[in-house]
């Protein structure tokens, strides 16, 4: 068959399933709702769409010129487009993948969960003791003007002063740990992809700042207002971090050791996995940075109060980190 | 293979073809991006001013979605385009050509950090022109590629020139440059036009202006035109 009557014979068909796919490929949502379409049912667009990929190949393997060709192409490639389209986010998906399937992708890595604790409790600890014994060495890591910054962010001796700043009203400090936890959540996962050193060397700087400090602090007398303010978010964003080494360390793992996969396979199911515990942290820090600024500052509650608070938290996300979504496990395979 | 088309065969059999977009244009879709962005934050700062303290914090939350989210929303909601690769014509596709999802477009730009070292995207860069898809690292791990996604202009109707039988039989990939002449013939000046149409001087049989309604009278007959 010649290109002109090729093209005459099936126009009025691509020209309605241009139509459909202008009209309402892009949000089935609103086509649902549009009432008296007269065009081609939806119902018909997949048979249509087969259709126009035999013409295709029918067109290729005869010669057409690239006129028809890409023309048919391109009808093909905007019918793909809506056919294989991921399906849209749903805010129950979101609730239960955060009540149930985060828990339960973390406690998946475990092996990548307790190097990634040991890692970040060891490096804060083994500095915590150090600078408790040599209190000189915070110095290394310090420069005195930090360290200056530090005593008045905790010194005693302000009462009614807001804990943990400088300066700055709630609002400015929770846009402040939204941008700067958030981020260097998401670093974290990102430096896995180094073999897994960039996670490491995040995890371990993390706790040796944040042990250094606490000991600094600590010998100094500030302790207390100190421990009063971090107490409360510790939970939250202590283990979002170390989440976020676990997927960091799961990308490592798998560019280093795939396994009997090919390591490109291996990359992207650990990108996956990091992704969607990307997402969890992202909630996480959310809700430290939200603790944090609004909760963690107020420095008239009292210790008792500030510490009962705190140590429910770490119960709490804990308790989820390890129980949730438990009942689902023996339903249905894992995500 | 000098072409970075990557052939994925659709479930329907047919071959859908990629073209994939190397780090050229992508760096210039990536400044335009920085450009829109750094416009923005300057405006907001600009507003955000006025709200004083409260303003610092909303300041800090844009500054963060400018970074991390401005790329993905774009990308998951507008058929793989942020502003940038819309002005630059490219797209990012899931690696079997279907649109991108909201975890594959995360995953590829949580990784951009990565590209980004050691300094100015070198391991990006490294990593497109090693890859015959000129894929990044984040790109490798999410299992996307970005496109060539040109928008397809309405092909001008070749001139009509009467209908004409070839003086002796065309090989196909004769015909097939027959055809292309008289479809790219409204493109051309008219002494490209006849430079083209004189090295078919053995078909038609004539050169200059008559050589070129020649071959397009061939090319009618071929497209069966009557």
């Amino acid at each position: 068959m010649r290109q002109a009557h090729f093209v005459a014979r099936h126009e009025r068909e691509w020209e309605q399933f241009a139509h459909w796919l202008d009209k309402r490929a892009d949000s089935p949502r609103g086509a649902r709702a549009e009432r008296g379409w007269q065009g081609l049912r939806d119902e018909d667009m997949p048979a249509r769409y087969r259709r126009l990929c035999q013409q295709l190949a029918l067109a290729r393997r005869r010669g057409y010129s690239p006129v028809v060709t890409a023309r048919l192409q391109e009808l093909m490639q905007r019918g793909h487009n809506a056919l294989y389209r991921p399906a849209p986010p749903r805010w129950r998906r979101a609730l239960e993948f955060l009540v149930a399937d985060f828990p339960r992708l973390v406690r998946a890595q475990r092996g990548c969960l307790w190097v990634s604790a040991a890692l970040f409790v060891l490096s804060t600890v083994a500095m915590y003791c150090a600078v408790r014994w040599r209190p000189e060495l915070v110095h290394s890591l310090f420069d005195p003007r930090q360290l200056a910054q530090f005593e008045s962010m905790y010194d005693p001796a302000a009462p009614g002063a807001k804990l943990g700043r400088d300066s700055g009203s709630d609002l400015a400090m929770f846009g402040y740990y939204i941008a700067n936890n958030i981020g260097i959540g998401f670093r974290t996962f990102a430096g896995g992809l180094l073999a897994g050193v960039g996670s490491l060397l995040v995890l371990v700087s993390n706790g040796v700042i944040m042990g250094a400090v606490a000991a600094h602090l600590q010998g100094i007398g500030h302790g207390g207002p100190f421990w009063r303010f971090v107490v409360g978010h510790s939970a939250p964003e202590l283990s979002a971090i170390v989440v976020a080494g676990t997927a960091g360390l799961r990308l490592g793992l798998d560019l280093v050791a795939p396994g009997r996969r090919s390591r490109l396979d291996a990359l992207v199911e650990g990108g996956k996995v990091g992704g969607k515990l990307c997402l969890g942290v992202l909630a996480m820090l959310l809700f430290a940075a939200f603790v944090e600024a609004f909760w963690s500052s107020i420095g008239s509650i009292p210790g008792p109060v500030k510490f009962a608070v705190g140590g429910l938290l770490w119960a709490l996300v804990l308790g989820w980190l390890g129980w949730a979504g438990r009942g689902k496990d023996r339903e249905g395979p894992a995500p | 293979m000098l072409d970075t088309f990557r052939e994925v065969h659709t479930p329907e059999g047919v071959a859908l073809r990629l073209p994939a977009a190397g780090p050229v244009p992508r760096a210039l879709a990536w400044l335009i991006d920085l450009g829109i962005r750094f416009l923005v934050l300057t405006v907001s700062a600009g507003l955000l001013g006025i709200l004083g303290k409260t303003g610092i914090g909303l300041y800090f939350i844009g500054m963060f979605a400018l970074l991390w989210a401005y790329p993905v929303v774009f990308e998951a909601m507008f058929d793989g385009q942020t502003p940038g690769k819309r002005a630059l014509e490219l797209r990012v596709v899931s690696a079997d050509g279907a649109p991108v999802g909201w975890l594959a477009s995360l995953v590829r730009n949580l990784l951009r950090t990565v590209d980004m070292l050691p300094v100015g995207y070198g391991f990006g860069l490294v990593a497109s022109l090693s890859d015959p898809y000129g894929r990044r690292l984040g790109d490798m791990v999410a299992d996307t590629l970005v496109v060539h996604a040109p928008r397809l202009r309405a092909a001008p109707q070749p001139p009509m020139a009467g209908v004409q039988a070839p003086a002796q039989p065309l090989q196909p990939q004769e015909q097939v440059a027959v055809i292309a002449f008289s479809e790219r013939a409204a493109q051309l000046t008219p002494e490209r036009q006849e430079e083209l149409a004189d090295i078919a001087e053995p078909v038609t049989g004539a050169r200059g202006q008559p050589g070129v309604m020649r071959l397009l009278g061939i090319s009618n007959w071929l497209l069966g035109r009557r």
